[in-house]
């Protein structure tokens, strides 16, 4: 694969840096950006992470990161350009899961980006002032803008009503506070009946610029704080972001503190598969799913607690290792509350796939085609059931226990919300295989030697993937020696998934549009550490999406005389 | 006067309304169990209405007032004279008048029509969407609700009375009568809003729908017409088909009602109407050619 | 009659997260589930805040977030109990430095309790159920 990128790129590398044999950045000039793109994502079907914008004060740098999902190889291309009035050739038409990622760098670094489609204001509230870009060095650490009054467009008040198609259209206000979801986000729904004809997905209320309060504490104190991006996913952030940092330093950590690792993010996965499972019952009515889905979980929770003295905000991980250890003693205990978790699954499993009602309400609905989950860039248990057969932990977590043991990668086919459910009941008992099999390893080992002593981080570059619950985890850390790092990109799953509702909700019922959004498990407070989408009337940037939604409209029409 | 205590103590308001309390703690209490919790206390239902009437009603600004005011208060009364006709008629036979069976269906549309008009005034786009689902869900099980009672009519050979009807063998112990009893519970879960025909005011998809907007006094009037349709409702259905009502059948009935609650999942309103129309009513067509034919 | 004992005995709750990191909003659906259960004390969620009795307000407050919150209360029908939940919506937490903060919780709208913790515990919150419940009978 390294000799073919090589070979498509001929003639527009400036220079190749090898990293590590799975870490490639490749320097090209910002006019063969376009066509090095197009390459390697459509020719070499390299799926794109994300793009991460640097302002090293002399210049701005663009990195787009693209990655090989058969052999967990990255290669990043490297562009620069003007620190003021910098500008980049758009690849969002390419690529549509770069839409948002080129307007969050344009918000917070000022970069534009020629020819893109959508130039408006993405991040941050519309009184937030013009030209001042908090991504930007000479933006002071903790630093605060004035705030105009009514910030904020006021949904959920009046009805509003537009004509389309000529038929008259209802916009219907989901959030930002609404009982579907746990956290704020704002979907409005066009409908015309019962029918969604469109979705405006309007971002924003969940943003805490995290990814500049990294650039403010020490290593240590990062791993903290990246954990509070997402309460569910408090283990995997922390997991990629030290898998960054020991990508840096070319580390590798004790076996032991390898497995211990491995098993605090798996009863993670339990523990938010569950709680996924029991809320998609609760959006579907069906209480009683949601009520024992998380009684269950409440013995995953435990053994968390056991581990590592908290329910939900683990603080396990380390630079170098883990912080703390399982006691040998303590394994058959684990071991057995893992295994009575079995039982529970075959309920669930059962449950969801014999009830009829469940089928009608989730069978070909919010279907994500295995194209549409290309071109969307969608990770995880959102492009798994499309037949995407993707997964980190099988390919790229050096720090990780996943290539010592036994386990399969769980993919389906039709990408409807039925399929996404059982492919996330499914990776539970991977989960528990997993656990059950690191836990027999452990007690081979002797306690103790759980981390590596790191003293200073010497300046360099880093990435550290991990498999969330929700799907890949992207962290970007760049080190000039100091304390603290310099620029710290953080990319969630749910960043990539939820643009992709726009697609499986368009077309549907409201009463399915509740469970279709809820099908990518959100994870806004994840997807939002950095990132806003614009507040007001996104209609006129979005022809794509009407152009597709329009489309859809027709079809359903032709198929309906 | 007689009418008037009727009316307000018993059978009706009062009476009902303590029943209906104490049903929705059933349910609630049992639906608790079913999940693995304890559940609320015994006068969980009295507090919640207590503490709604002491609060303050907030009126949307662009809500049409009268609307928004009468459609609480209409929801209860009509709730209220249901309980009335259907109570005396078992309480005090004497009271009762012909016909009494066609008041009480009628009047058992009308609270559907008030929550309707509630959404629609609102000025809320939830409330309105609740609004336009609840008249597709009355669409649905109206018919089919009307087939039944005319497979009781046949039945009992053309009687109108409940108490009459009460007095004859129970209806259900037939091939007709089996067929549109099975039929009726799927209409009084329908007409109680349980799960799976909640659509009208499915919480996680249009929050409470029509009652979106609606607080302290106001929601506490819808709530206690709720409470005297879950008195009622079973207790109607109950004495026309089973043939009279005791503690026993009204139990079973509820728990019925909250066990399906409890197993299901919402339908969307295109399946529920889809069930209603082309697999309950052919149902009780065939139920109703069954009893033309009687058996 | 005490009107506040009466609403003691029944608290409905609405819950509004701005910001959070959904620690605190899975905790406080926790508390729902069958190992605490908090419905024994009449305790129930509810999707509009028309309907609403106490209001949970979970993460920093920032730029988008407060205008709702503001907007939210003045449309709750009082009395109505707010409850800042977690620490950063008790103090901002660590994000006290961020630069889409705006304002505390507490100086945008009067909070009745605090429930520290990152998250809190379930104990936690019913421990601050209760505490609220005591204020509003006005035994402490």
């Amino acid at each position: 694969m390294i000799n073919k990128v090589k070979d498509i790129l001929q003639g527009k590398i400036i220079k190749w840096e090898e990293k590590s044999s799975k870490r490639h950045y490749i320097e090209i000039d910002k006019k063969d950006l376009r066509s090095a793109a197009e390459l390697l994502f459509r020719k070499l079907e390299l799926r794109f992470c994300i793009a991460t914008g640097l302002d090293n004060v002399k210049n701005m740098e663009v990195l787009y990161h693209f990655s090989d999902d058969k052999t967990g190889v990255v290669y990043s291309l490297r562009v620069f350009t003007d620190r003021d009035k910098g500008k980049i050739p758009s690849i969002a038409d390419i690529i549509k899961g770069a839409t948002w990622i080129e307007r969050e760098m344009r918000e917070l670094l000022g970069i534009e980006f020629t020819g893109a489609a959508d130039t408006s204001r993405l991040l941050l509230d519309p009184t937030w002032p013009e030209g001042v870009y908090p991504l930007r060095k000479d933006y002071e650490y903790g630093r605060k803008e004035p705030r105009g009054e009514d910030s904020c467009r006021r949904p959920n008040i009046k009805i509003e009503e537009l004509t389309k198609n000529g038929k008259k259209t209802k916009i219907i206000p989901i959030g930002p506070y609404h009982p579907l979801q746990e956290e704020p986000e704002f979907f409005e729904l066009m409908v015309q009946g019962e029918k969604v004809i469109d979705l405006n997905i309007n971002l924003g209320y969940n943003h805490r610029g995290i990814e500049k309060i990294a650039e403010g504490k020490h290593w240590d104190q990062v791993t903290f704080l990246v954990e509070r991006i997402c309460g569910i996913c408090s283990c995997s952030h922390p997991y990629a972001y030290v898998n960054a940092v020991e990508d840096l330093l070319g580390l590798e950590i004790p076996l032991r503190a390898k497995y211990v690792r491995t098993v605090i993010a798996e009863l993670e996965r339990i523990h938010s598969h569950l709680l996924w499972l029991g809320l998609a019952g609760h959006f579907l009515g069906y209480n009683t799913v949601w009520m024992w889905a998380w009684k269950y979980r409440e013995t995953v929770l435990d053994l968390c607690e056991q581990i590592s003295g908290n329910r939900n905000h683990y603080a396990m991980m380390r630079i170098g290792g883990v912080r703390k250890d399982i006691f040998n003693s303590e394994i058959d205990g684990m071991k057995e509350k893992a295994a009575s978790l079995v039982p529970i699954l075959d309920l669930f499993k059962g449950a969801v796939i014999d009830d009829p009602v469940i089928h009608a309400r989730t069978k070909n609905i919010g279907v994500l085609s295995k194209e549409e989950a290309i071109n969307y860039c969608v990770t995880g248990p959102t492009a798994r059931p499309s037949g995407l057969d993707q997964d980190i932990r099988k390919i790229d977590i050096l720090n990780g226990a996943y290539q010592l043991i036994e386990w399969d990668v769980i993919v389906c086919q039709n990408g409807d919300i039925f399929d996404k459910t059982v492919c996330r009941v499914l990776e539970m008992y991977e989960s528990v295989k997993i656990i059950t099999q690191c836990l027999d390893k452990l007690k081979g080992l002797k306690e103790g030697n759980i981390w590596e002593e790191v003293r200073e981080i010497p300046p360099g570059e880093g990435i550290g993937r991990y498999e969330a619950p929700r799907g890949e985890v992207w962290h970007y850390v760049r080190s000039d020696g100091g304390n603290t790092p310099v620029r710290h990109k953080i990319r969630a799953p749910s960043y990539m998934n939820v643009l992709s509702n726009e697609l499986a909700a368009v077309g549907g019922d409201v009463s399915d549009a509740a469970i279709t959004l809820a099908a990518v498990d959100p994870c806004y407070c994840c997807t939002e550490r950095m990132q806003a989408v614009e507040n007001g009337n996104v209609k006129y940037n979005w022809e794509e999406l009407l152009r597709l939604s329009e489309e859809k409209t027709k079809r359903l029409r032709g198929e309906l005389k | 006067m007689k009418t008037i205590f009727y009316f307000l103590v018993f059978p009706g308001f009062l009476f009902a309304l303590i029943v209906g309390m104490v049903a929705s703690y059933i349910e609630r209490k049992v639906t608790a169990r079913v999940q693995w919790r304890v559940g609320p206390p015994i006068l969980q239902p009295w507090y919640d209405l207590l503490k709604l009437f002491t609060k303050e009603s907030v009126v949307p600004e662009n809500a049409h007032l009268l609307t928004f005011l009468a459609t609480p208060v209409l929801f209860m009364v009509s709730a209220t004279l249901v309980a009335m006709y259907a109570g005396m008629a078992f309480f005090f036979p004497d009271a009762a008048f012909q016909g009494d069976l066609i008041v009480i269906v009628y009047l058992l549309t009308i609270p559907p029509i008030c929550l309707i008009l509630a959404g629609a005034a609102s000025a809320n786009p939830l409330a309105s969407l609740g609004a336009s689902r609840e008249i597709k869900l009355v669409l649905s099980y109206e018919l089919v609700f009307w087939m039944t009672i005319a497979v009781i009519w046949v039945k009992t050979g053309g009687e109108l009375s409940l108490v009459n009807i009460m007095n004859k063998p129970p209806v259900m112990y037939s091939y007709s009568g089996g067929i549109a009893s099975v039929l009726a519970l799927f209409v009084m879960q329908a007409k109680l809003g349980r799960v799976p025909f909640d659509i009208a005011e499915a919480e996680t998809e249009i929050m409470a729908g029509a009652y979106i907007e609606y607080s302290g006094p106001l929601l506490g009037f819808f709530k206690m017409g709720q409470y005297i349709l879950l008195a009622t409702l079973p207790f109607f259905i109950s004495s026309i088909f089973w043939g009279g009502v005791n503690v026993f059948k009204y139990v079973a009935l509820l728990v019925i009602v909250i066990l399906v609650e409890n197993t299901n999942p919402r339908l969307k309103v295109k399946q529920c109407l889809k069930l209603f129309w082309f697999i309950l009513f052919p149902l009780s067509l065939v139920a109703l050619i069954l009893a033309v034919v009687g058996l | 009659m005490n009107k506040l004992k009466i609403l003691s005995k029944s608290i409905w709750v609405f819950h509004f997260a701005s910001a959070a990191c959904n620690n605190c909003d899975i905790e406080i659906l926790d508390v729902l589930t069958p190992r605490f259960d908090v419905e024994r004390f009449g305790v129930k969620l509810v999707g509009s805040i028309k309907h609403a009795d106490a209001m949970l307000v979970s993460g920093m407050m920032n730029r988008k977030g407060a205008e709702f919150l503001k907007d939210l209360y003045d449309q709750a029908p009082k009395p109505l109990a707010v409850i800042a939940f977690g620490s950063c919506a008790s103090s901002m937490g660590m994000f006290k430095v961020s630069y889409n903060r705006v304002i505390p919780v507490d100086e945008i709208i009067p909070v009745t309790a605090y429930i520290p913790g990152c998250p809190p515990r379930p104990e936690a919150i019913i421990d601050g159920i209760v505490k609220v419940v005591k204020k509003l009978r006005g035994e402490i």
